[in-house]
């Protein structure tokens, strides 16, 4: 038992003097917390609630400009602030500069011909219509215009699907519009103003529904809000980050001899390895204590979200066990096949990094495109995130679990079988 | 009385699958008892090969190597508890005092605590360490580091010591505190195998030497018998007369 005190007491500190080493490991994550969660908080806010803001500017000047931002408002999805009409030349300009300084993410700007562009394409539908169906109609010279345009700015930080999907909802209820209006028309032709009433409830409010079901065992509505998705994405970020302190002291040790000083000596190797895996599971430990209090404690007192605990504790400590096992045996792998120190840190910060890319922790897997969150599977950052998020936001059950326990269990076994018979290969096991 | 053999090699070669040549070719020698032996040879020979096989780091391609105490062939569990090693590098934590490098490899060569505390202050006193027993290795002198390094591969009172180059890149004072500590040890029994490139140091310290070149054992024996065969005053010319004058890589 002394000789296991030993061990673990030496590991520990080598670690208390490896400064760099330490403000990497619990410094930078909890930094990286705080920036990141305050940057992406407003992409976040947009994404999850739920109301849309949505600066407009409307210099139609007919009925039709105001009826869509009327509509938009009682849609009840759009948050709307409206600008005053100078009616001025680079009053689209000022609208842009506005976005940014309302802090704002998209605006809909309408133009001045807005109400008569939509009445003549309406007039023309309508008399295309009489003309097939073979009805009299006013046979003045029909007027002729552009089909008008709205102009939809948005924050370039926001990712092109869910642009698209703001500008589906807008050119929905302008097809109700347009609708609306090719109908009055109709009847109006055919001097029946009065009655257009039930075709147009019939056709506006009968439509398809469709349901929305979230996919999770419990039901849960929960979305990732910039606190969780941040705090235990730079956590295990930071985890990862051991390999430089883990992995260089590794080198150090193969290169200097004292790996092989001990085969000489009445020890085993596995003691080294085990005392190495223990201190370092403990510092993976100690990281998520800190970040996840911070993000309890701290980032709410900031205006951001709380993070919010699993209910499911034991299903929590596993997934927290398991990433800290397949960072310490990553940091384990380097640091048996970098030949320097300088390797070891080079090259295991930017895997890291590169990991964490892919692995969506720097942006997230679903604003990815879709052969990137294929990539992504090959990241143990990914399954170490995909287990987070499934104790957080989808009611994690242990069978939700089990892919992710499976995925980190091979990549551990790899990163062990290549350590160990890295070493066996160098003669110091 | 007679004398019982400390180790025994017996026609040990050497092969690394990177080299063409062998490393070692057929050496057979016996180093008895309380001997303090001299592997000497140019670089290259080979010396640092044989003390990794006879230390157990690596295994030899072929041949046979036995640790006998009192007339017993030791296990390799109980050669390890017996023999004592000093590399030629610095193999120890320089982030950490001495005191905690003791206290990390006396456990790891089973010490009891207490035991442990002893020997660790006794040595750290007689090698003139005490001093910074609490400093960090890495702000101390190459000598204070070779004191250091001794200390570590003789902390749990070993039966035989290895000990490559141990006195390598040191201060006059420091080599002749090394060297003191060492014969005194050998005094008290421990057999001693040693290599280094310092013809006078090695001859003021060993009794017994094996010369080796091209690895390949070229001249064994008592020193002071090798010289009047070889009609030669000291260890320096018998080394330059068996293994001649040129550059060796």
């Amino acid at each position: 038992m002394f000789k296991v005190y030993s061990s673990v007491r030496k590991e520990l500190l080598l670690l208390l003097n490896d400064r760099v080493g330490l403000s990497l490991m619990f410094l930078m994550p909890l930094l990286l917390v705080f920036i990141i969660t305050i940057i992406q908080d407003g992409v976040y806010k947009v994404v999850n609630e739920n109301q849309i803001s949505l600066l407009v500017l409307n210099e139609d000047k007919g009925k039709q400009g105001s009826k869509l931002v009327s509509v938009l408002r009682e849609s009840g999805l759009f948050k709307i602030d409206t600008l005053g009409g100078s009616g001025k030349k680079g009053s689209q300009e000022s609208l842009k500069s506005e976005l940014l300084a309302k802090g704002k993410m998209i605006a809909l700007y309408i133009p001045q011909k807005f109400t008569s562009g939509l009445e003549i394409n309406a007039g023309q539908v309508s008399r295309i219509l009489m003309d097939d169906l073979g009805l009299e109609h006013d046979s003045v010279q029909a007027k002729t215009a552009e089909i008008p345009a709205l102009s939809f700015y948005h924050d370039p930080v926001l990712q092109q699907n869910y642009t698209y999907s703001i500008m589906g909802i807008i050119q929905s209820y302008l097809s109700v519009i347009e609708n609306s209006l090719m109908i009055d028309n109709m009847y109006t032709t055919m001097d029946m103003e009065n009655q257009s009433g039930r075709l147009k409830e019939r056709m506006i409010n009968n439509r398809v529904k469709i349901n929305p079901v979230v996919a999770s065992n419990n039901n849960s509505m929960a979305v990732p809000n910039s606190t969780q998705h941040n705090v235990p994405a730079w956590t295990i970020f930071a985890m990862f980050f051991m390999v430089v302190s883990l992995g260089s002291n590794i080198v150090k040790e193969r290169v200097n001899g004292s790996f092989l000083r001990l085969k000489t000596m009445p020890t085993s190797f596995m003691l080294v390895m085990f005392s190495k895996m223990s201190v370092y599971v403990m510092v993976a430990v100690l990281q998520v204590t800190l970040t996840f209090s911070m993000g309890l404690w701290i980032l709410p007192r900031l205006g951001l979200p709380e993070l919010s605990l699993p209910s499911n504790v034991l299903a929590f400590a596993s997934v927290v066990f398991i990433s800290s096992m397949a960072a310490v045996s990553y940091a384990l792998m380097i640091g048996s096949f970098a030949r320097t120190q300088e390797q070891a840190n080079g090259f295991g910060a930017i895997s890291i990094i590169i990991f964490g890319a892919i692995g969506g922790i720097l942006v997230p897997t679903f604003v990815m495109p879709a052969f990137m969150q294929v990539a992504s599977n090959f990241s143990p950052l990914h399954w170490c995130l995909e287990g987070f998020y499934i104790l957080f936001l989808k009611g994690g059950s242990w069978q939700e679990l089990g892919k992710v326990f499976l995925f980190l269990g091979i990549f551990i076994s790899i990163c062990q079988l290549c350590t160990y018979f890295k070493l066996k290969l160098e003669k110091i096991i | 009385m007679k004398t019982l053999p400390g180790i025994e090699i017996l026609h040990v070669s050497q092969k690394y699958k990177s080299s063409r040549d062998n490393t070692l070719t057929d050496i057979s020698l016996t180093i008895n008892r309380s001997d303090v032996f001299g592997l000497l040879g140019p670089n290259g020979a080979g010396k640092t090969t044989l003390i990794s096989i006879l230390c157990g780091i690596i295994p030899p391609s072929s041949g046979e190597i036995g640790f006998y105490l009192d007339g017993r062939i030791l296990s390799e569990s109980e050669r390890k508890r017996v023999i004592g090693f000093v590399p030629q590098e610095y193999a120890f934590y320089e982030e950490l005092s001495p005191r905690q490098n003791l206290d990390y490899f006396g456990a790891m060569y089973n010490l009891p605590k207490g035991q442990l505390e002893i020997r660790r202050e006794e040595l750290l006193e007689t090698l003139g360490l005490l001093k910074s027993a609490d400093k960090k290795v890495s702000t101390f002198s190459g000598g204070m580091k070779r004191r250091v390094n001794l200390a570590i591969g003789i902390i749990h009172q070993p039966g035989i010591l290895f000990l490559d180059e141990p006195t390598v890149g040191v201060d006059v004072q420091s080599k002749n505190a090394i060297i003191r500590y060492l014969q005194e040890i050998n005094r008290q029994g421990t057999t001693i195998v040693y290599t280094s490139h310092h013809m006078s140091e090695a001859e003021e310290f060993c009794n017994r030497i094996a010369l080796i070149d091209h690895g390949r054992v070229i001249s064994e024996g008592y020193l002071v018998d090798l010289k009047t065969e070889n009609n030669v005053l000291d260890l320096q010319s018998l080394f330059i007369k068996l293994t001649g004058e040129e550059y060796r890589d």
